[in-house]
């Protein structure tokens, strides 16, 4: 990635074609989950292998677990490693959650408590990661359908995690405006508490309002226009240009829609260029 | 561990209430925040599995499926991070919680490991054969085995039956199950008990085919040679044919 504008697209199999063989999708990078990939053989590997030839790979996890209790797996941080090594990936990032409980896996996002006990531990596991991986991780804010046994407020949380663990935020915006609608918070709010100038990549997507007071973040709708207004919003503040990922994990629509979201993110970043002369 | 116990246990009342749908009394969380959550994991596991188990899906009735979903999700510990890989750990948790018994269905063990089978031979890491080439003669060179492939015995053919029909005709079955080396496909081959000790021989012996017939005739001298010679050059030409030898292999030509 060297362009002064990165928009990604997430590698899907349902869509992979569409990346391999036509032109109507050209996303600058690609984003895979690498539980995903790692130990895979067979077709799916030799997809991964022409298509990690083509694009460049940014890594989004989804089972190290950072707010688990127990150690960290450093079996799967061993493979994990070598994963990046092998596909010269630049950017790691996980979930500021946790989706296993004493070593049971339950493949899905949990809130961690917002309280200082909670810092302290996350924290801790985040430097053992880094010095693992021998890279900084960016955190990714999550969504969350109710907090638990929370004592402060989640910008507070989030912001005290990255600059104490010292690591990078994967800042998604679409989870800033599924959040403050499910708890009544002010988006524009939030995005000014947030550490902007550790922000390393931003994620945008769509979600499913299944109520007047519940929105779930499906990744399985387009982007609708707040959340492109709160990324303008977003990019305005910051001081500097970062890759910029569209998620869709399901119901995909024509390509050309994707394509075409894709394309208002650049145009919205581009906007945003003349005061982001930093690229990074 | 920095977390206090109250930050712990609050984290496993609600992993509890995620697995089990019973009220746990999680500290600070709304009811109908916690009931999205109990949807969303269960919703998870339950594709993962109905997508892996597409056979066995079908056969069960909705309620079994459930209850087979329910407990494994409530008791099971899944240990894997790659939750592709999660129906093994299901067809484990099947096979030694004996659903098979509980639902009346003898051929419940065999059909989930048959369906486990075709995921695990799809996704198997690359292995490599040992050099080799197209031409040699069959019968008296080493062939090369293409390495990805498992082989299985059955008691229910659900490999060439409907799983219910399959109850008719239990038995001893052998099945091959391998993937095709240049589309990556899948493929199944029922084997008979001779065609399975030849094919282990090959596979992690190296014999010839000429010294794997020896072999035979020494345990039982009634069988004419010539016959047997005969069947066994049609199965190495089908076995040749369908990819599972991939040639001679170039270590044992002389």
């Amino acid at each position: 990635m060297n362009k002064k504008v990165n928009i990604g697209l997430g590698f899907r199999r349902e869509i992979a074609n569409e990346f391999l063989e036509a032109n109507s999708v050209q996303p600058d990078f690609i984003e895979v989950a690498p539980e995903n990939w790692i130990d895979l053989g067979g077709y799916w590997k030799s997809k991964f292998k022409e298509v990690t030839e083509k694009y460049p790979l940014v890594l989004h996890g989804l089972s190290l677990s950072i707010g688990s209790p127990e150690e960290p797996d450093w079996e799967f941080l061993k493979k994990l490693k070598s994963f990046i090594k092998e596909y010269n990936v630049k950017i790691y990032s996980e979930h500021l959650s946790f989706a296993k409980m004493d070593n049971a896996h339950l493949y899905d996002l949990l809130p961690i408590p917002f309280k200082d006990d909670s810092i302290k531990h996350v924290v801790k596991r985040i430097q053992q990661v880094q010095d693992f991986l021998e890279m900084k991780i960016a955190i990714e804010n999550v969504s969350y359908y109710t907090p638990v046994d929370a004592e402060i407020t989640e910008d507070v949380f989030v912001k005290k995690i990255v600059e104490e663990a010292d690591c990078n935020l994967l800042l998604d915006v679409n989870n800033v405006y599924v959040n403050s609608f499910n708890h009544k918070y002010n988006a524009h709010d939030f995005i000014d508490n947030m550490p902007l100038d550790r922000v390393k990549y931003i994620h945008m997507a769509g979600h499913n309002k299944v109520s007047d007071d519940l929105i779930i973040d499906t990744h399985g709708e387009a982007i609708i226009d707040p959340v492109y207004d709160l990324f303008d919003y977003t990019l305005n503040k910051m001081k500097y240009n970062v890759p910029v990922l569209l998620e869709r994990d399901f119901n995909f629509p024509e390509i050309k829609e994707l394509q075409k979201e894709m394309e208002v993110l650049r145009k919205i970043s581009l906007k945003n260029i003349d005061h982001n002369v930093v690229y990074r | 561990m920095l977390y206090t116990d109250k930050t712990y246990d609050s984290q496993k009342r609600l992993t509890n209430w995620v697995r089990t749908g019973k009220e746990s009394g999680v500290p600070g969380a709304t009811s109908n925040g916690l009931k999205q959550y109990r949807r969303l994991f269960r919703n998870n596991i339950n594709n993962s599995l109905s997508q892996a188990y597409p056979i066995s899906f079908e056969v069960l009735s909705d309620e079994e499926w459930s209850t087979l979903v329910d407990e494994f999700f409530e008791k099971h510990d899944a240990k894997t991070p790659h939750i592709w890989k999660l129906p093994f750990e299901f067809y484990q948790f099947v096979k030694a919680n004996n659903f098979s018994e509980k639902f009346n269905y003898p051929f419940l063990n065999d059909l989930v490991h048959f369906e486990w089978l075709e995921i695990e031979v799809y996704t198997m890491p690359n292995e490599y054969p040992q050099p080799y080439v197209k031409s040699g003669d069959i019968l008296n060179n080493v062939l090369e085995v293409n390495p990805e492939y498992r082989l299985t015995q059955l008691e229910y053919p659900v490999h060439m039956y409907a799983a219910k029909e399959s109850v008719n005709h239990k038995g001893d079955y052998f099945l091959l199950t391998y993937r095709e080396p240049k589309t990556f496909d899948v493929k199944f081959m029922n084997l008979d008990p001779l065609h399975v000790l030849f094919f282990e021989k090959v596979a992690n012996e190296n014999l010839t085919a000429n010294q794997i017939i020896d072999f035979i005739i020494d345990q039982n001298n009634s069988i004419p040679r010539d016959k047997l010679t005969k069947s066994i050059i049609g199965f190495l030409e089908t076995m040749i044919k369908e990819k599972v030898f991939l040639g001679y292999a170039e270590n044992y030509l002389n």
